[in-house]
């Protein structure tokens, strides 16, 4: 419960930094809520934290997606601070203190699982936005079809 | 209508859309559908570093216009009220005049004041050492550290010099602080208040632009936003490493 409010405050005031207008300052918050709740929930479930920020960063697509048709607003301005807790920080400091300290096969470990994550969160939120662009692109198709049909 | 006047007002709309860190296409789009609606049939190649836009309109005469992108950074508020202006101008008339107006007063807007951004920022700080299993002390001791960091980066970037050096520069602060921090205080978890402080820096919108820009097919600046990420990575951790060597000896 307090990690939840952590994740909505975590997105809330990264949002501030990027000069969110305020009327949608709580609704990043909450994007963050979203993704940082699917992300949990199934690190629990299955114990693989890559799959978890995949599924949460798509869920983070999904939402932002969702909510700026609603709003009127780019997709994007939701979907850049929702996935902030997501960001492996941690591990991200880990790899510069083992290469410093000369640790190289644990930096190795560290950076590559940074890379995992990072990449997760990337291709979760593509996931979503390619396959919603791909179903317009496909409902297109099918009504100019329909009308070259018709002419004929 | 005057094509020249057109084609810049185009191009002024995609510079304060580039250098707010919006994505390629819809940049391009914007550019394309103002200059359409003053009748003028414009190509636009738009990249992260600079812009092109060449156009003819019913004088028959071609031009292009180009513009060099220095600073870059990030305003999703003016993204959004470009978005919606390009929004008005396709779906009602309005005169050159009042749309140079308009355009003008959005690129003066003023950016939100830095009182509240240091405030936004040391909560970022220690929200994130807090959501790393962080103590209180170390969310405490992260706040004002992240607005140090804050503070030192705009300042940096109001002089002009490049991105990256004040990257190193906040890297620096963090692990000197946080060193300086660990030894009056020994309670303190080092590694989760400088991972929090850092979390401001993380270059969120050059990934996600740089996805959506490689789903459109802009590669070029697809690939150029990943490799901006990746400096801006590396920087950071430069800094960092070179105060955690010096502190440990």
């Amino acid at each position: 419960m307090k990690e939840l409010l952590l994740a909505f405050f975590g997105s809330f005031f990264p949002a501030i930094l990027f000069n969110t207008e305020k009327k949608i300052l709580g609704w990043a918050g909450v994007s963050g809520l979203v993704g940082w709740t699917i992300y949990k929930a199934l690190t629990y479930l299955t114990g693989m934290p890559v799959l978890a920020t995949f599924f949460g960063a798509a869920a983070i697509g999904f939402y932002s997606e969702m909510m700026a048709r609603r709003l009127k607003t780019p997709a994007s301005v939701l979907s850049i601070s929702g996935m902030y807790p997501l960001v492996p920080g941690i591990t991200a400091y880990l790899v510069v203190e083992n290469i410093v300290t000369g640790n190289l096969s644990t930096a190795l470990n560290k950076g590559i699982e940074t890379l995992s994550y990072a990449g997760a969160i990337a291709f979760g939120i593509m996931f979503v936005t390619a396959s919603i662009q791909f179903q317009a692109k496909y409902k297109e198709f099918f009504r100019r079809k329909k009308k070259n049909t018709y002419k004929l | 209508m005057d094509t020249d006047r057109v084609l810049r007002l185009a191009l002024l709309a995609g510079e304060i859309l580039m250098q707010s860190g919006s994505e390629i296409y819809r940049a391009e789009d914007t550019a394309r559908i103002i200059s359409k609606s003053y009748g003028v049939n414009a190509e636009c190649f738009f990249m992260p570093t600079g812009i092109f836009i060449s156009g003819y309109g019913e004088d028959k005469k071609a031009i292009s216009l180009m513009k060099r992108i220095t600073n870059r950074t990030v305003d999703l508020h003016r993204i959004e009220m470009i978005n919606s202006f390009s929004r008005k101008i396709n779906k009602e008339s309005i005169s050159i005049e009042e749309a140079e107006r308009e355009l003008h007063r959005i690129s003066e807007y003023p950016y939100r004041n830095l009182s509240s951004m240091l405030i936004a920022a040391a909560f970022t700080a220690s929200v994130y050492s807090l959501l790393f299993k962080g103590t209180i002390i170390d969310a405490l001791i992260a706040a004002p550290i992240s607005a140090v960091i804050y503070l030192a980066n705009s300042g940096i970037s109001k002089i002009g010099f490049f991105q990256f050096f004040s990257l190193f520069v906040s890297g620096v602060i963090a692990g000197a602080l946080a060193i300086f921090a660990k030894e009056v205080y020994p309670l303190v978890n080092i590694d989760k208040v400088i991972a929090g402080s850092i979390m401001i820096l993380v270059p969120g919108i050059a990934i996600t632009s740089a996805i959506k820009d490689a789903l459109k097919g802009d590669l070029v600046s697809s690939v150029a936003r990943i490799g901006e990420a990746l400096l801006v990575v590396v920087a950071v951790g430069v800094g960092l490493g070179l105060m955690i060597i010096i502190g440990l000896h």
